[in-house]
């Protein structure tokens, strides 16, 4: 039981940083951009370059958290900015195709191979049962940090009162005053840095590769979905839901419906738990758990 | 103007032209490999390469093919079907090659194999050891033994340990699942209990949940196959997690994850793998070892080896590169024995190897030693 939702868990924290930041964005501008799912491979594969350039872990991990943030800034002003101009859905389209570029450009730079960054080994950790890696305590700490943080830089700070003015109305939000174009711009920064610290976590605890961001796209929509686009801390709640669903489907022992022992799903079928979640959601709660301003994804 | 555009057009025409024609000199003859030389078995397929090299070597020496001296083009498939596919097109169609050799895992040599069978090319596979390989085609040939063959020895091996209840761990394609339900029957035959099988899908960041599905049943032992740097996540993950210090884990095909798999994570490992035996194994070592500094990569570079080395005595005993003349002759050499570097290659009525050295390996250090 313990086991469970430790795994549970740690699936969750994987989901919750890229799905924030997904919603987060997607409050302001009103576009889900597809693309951040590969920022998140971009910030992993970065930080395992640098550290095989002679940078330490913590080196390499921040400073390819910064490189993603401006490269999520850039897009914006490059790509999505223009497209916007023209219509939501033609900006989803274009992050779509910006996605599969990065994904190939990934496959030239890197190849299909799946790579890890170089860590000390750990002994494992027995807790109540529960097997656990150091690496696993770590990052999911630096998960709840780097959400906690951004939990607070919203609620509490000036820059978050503004992102939220600039989230419900924007154009009164720039009436009074406010900057949109510079709160957006910086929350788009924010986003590229989440999503980043999302894939190094992941780099953390298992290897990388070119096909990391595809598998993640369908769980982190749902989570974000789930917890209402444009909700951005209540997909935290979305990322835990889905992590649940999926740890039922690969945890529970249906050995005895199959006349054997022991018999589980197999692990891939884990993003079935997302469809269908995803699917009863957009029919029968289409703005989320929670009731936000968004009427329609 | 118009006249400008036409003789330009032309131009571009002719270029085209000129980019069709082979790049290989006329006086050389050409075979076609495709082998992962990137992706998680690269180190396997860097292995083939050099059994191939060592092999084109060989035959050079010993006079080339038909004359000419022997060069074998070489495709990496990426450790993707599809793109094993495109390169299997280009050496037919581009290079015309008379027959290609190919791939390493079964998910891929399958699909490999029934293009070129369609396509009316010979054929030889050097490495896949799935059953459902027998069903290729007609054009196909395999030199290495299937894996009812491999299973029933790894079956024996881990009885002969005491390990009577194990989990199954394979991947889920061509291979894994024919290693899945072969060992699963052999080893019930012989009195063990299979009592659970997963089967993951490659390419996942992590194989956690699948370790900790296997851990559920708690068997005696951990029976499981994975490629190169899969097969290294697998066993760290089964380090970090603490499952590997407390049962023991067999390697189906030791070779294919081995050298990938730092020490740290493979302490007391051991499998099975294709083997090597006679005089002819004992020289392709140690051609190998003088080339390239180091001891085999895999077990599969011999098979690479010996799959070059076959088709050029059939080219040379057909006389041509005709595709009928190249397929009756690969019969008649398949029927009468070839001595390679893995032994004696005979082919049986399916086309595929009839008996198949295999050796027991137990892991030192970073090092894969057989023993008896």
């Amino acid at each position: 039981m313990f086991q469970f939702f430790s795994d549970a868990l740690l699936r969750a924290a994987d989901l919750a940083l890229i799905a924030v930041a997904l919603s987060a964005v997607y409050s302001l501008i009103r576009f889900p951009n597809v693309a951040l799912v590969q920022y998140a491979v971009v910030g992993a594969f970065l930080a395992i370059s640098l550290q095989s350039a002679g940078l330490g872990l913590v080196a390499a991990a921040a400073l390819s958290t910064l490189a993603v943030g401006a490269l999520a800034v850039l897009f914006n002003l490059a790509i999505f900015e223009r497209l916007l101009k023209v219509e939501s859905s033609i900006a989803l389209i274009g992050s779509l195709a910006l996605s599969m570029i990065l994904s190939a450009v990934f496959l030239l730079v890197y190849g299909p191979t799946a790579y890890r960054l170089q860590l000390p080994v750990l002994a494992p950790i027995r807790l109540m049962g529960v097997r656990l890696t150091t690496w696993q305590l770590w990052t999911l700490g630096l998960s709840v940090v780097v959400l906690a943080l951004f939990a607070l830089l919203l609620l509490r700070t000036r820059l978050g009162a503004e992102m939220r003015a600039v989230a419900t109305n924007a154009p009164l939000a720039a009436a009074t005053g406010i900057e949109t174009r510079r709160v957006t711009n910086i929350v788009v920064f924010l986003s590229g840095m989440m999503a980043a610290i999302g894939g190094i976590t992941l780099a953390l605890r298992g290897s990388v590769s070119i096909d990391m961001g595809t598998n993640l796209l369908l769980p982190v929509f749902a989570a974000a979905i789930l917890g209402g686009l444009g909700n951005a801390l209540s997909a935290i709640v979305g990322a835990i839901v889905i992590a649940l669903a999926e740890t039922v489907i690969t945890n529970t022992n249906l050995g005895p419906l199959m006349g054997e022992a022991v018999w589980f799903l197999p692990a891939s079928y884990a993003p079935v738990a997302s469809f269908a979640i995803l699917v009863l959601f957009l029919l029968f709660r289409p703005r989320g758990l929670f009731v936000s301003e968004v009427t329609r994804v | 103007m118009d006249n400008k555009l036409l003789s330009l057009a032309g131009v571009l025409a002719l270029g085209a032209l000129f980019h069709a024609v082979p790049a290989v000199a006329a006086d050389e003859f050409t075979l076609g490999a495709i082998i992962p030389l990137s992706g998680a078995s690269a180190t396997t397929g860097e292995d083939q390469r050099r059994g191939i090299e060592l092999a084109v070597k060989d035959v050079n020496a010993k006079g080339g093919v038909l004359g000419k001296p022997l060069k074998v083009i070489i495709e990496d498939s990426g450790g993707k079907p599809q793109t094993a596919i495109d390169a299997a097109k280009k050496l037919v169609s581009v290079d015309k090659v008379p027959l290609v050799i190919g791939e390493y895992s079964s998910g891929i040599t399958i699909p490999l194999g029934q293009y070129l069978v369609q396509e009316g090319i010979p054929h030889i596979n050097p490495a896949s050891t799935s059953g459902l390989v027998r069903k290729i085609g007609a054009t196909s040939h395999s030199m290495v033994g299937l894996d009812n063959v491999s299973t029933e020895f790894a079956a024996r091996d881990v009885l002969g340990h005491g390990w009577k209840n194990v989990t199954i761990l394979a991947m889920n394609n061509a291979f894994g699942q024919g290693v899945a339900e072969e060992f699963r029957k052999h080893f019930e035959a012989k009195g063990g209990k299979v009592l659970s099988t997963v089967m993951y899908t490659l390419g996942q960041p992590s194989y956690r949940r699948e370790l900790q599905q296997i851990e559920a049943a708690k068997p005696d032992a951990y029976v499981f196959t994975a490629y190169g740097t899969e097969g290294a996540l697998i066993m760290q993950e089964a380090f970090e997690l603490g499952l590997q210090q407390e049962k023991p884990f067999y390697s189906i095909l030791i070779t294919m994850m081995n050298k990938d798999t730092p020490a740290e994570f493979k302490k007391g490992l051991i499998g099975m793998d294709v083997g090597y035996l006679g005089a002819g194994g004992e020289s392709y070592r140690k051609d190998y070892e003088a080339a390239y500094k180091e001891g085999f990569l895999s077990a599969y570079g011999g098979y690479a080896h010996d799959a070059v080395e076959f088709a050029a005595a059939a080219i040379n005993k057909a006389g041509s590169t005709d595709h009928a003349a190249v397929l009756k002759a690969i019969d008649e050499l398949g029927k009468q024995g070839f001595d390679g570097a893995t032994g004696e290659i005979k082919l049986d009525a399916d086309r595929q190897r009839t008996s198949q050295p295999y050796l027991k390996f137990k892991v030192e250090g970073a090092k894969l030693v057989p023993y008896e």
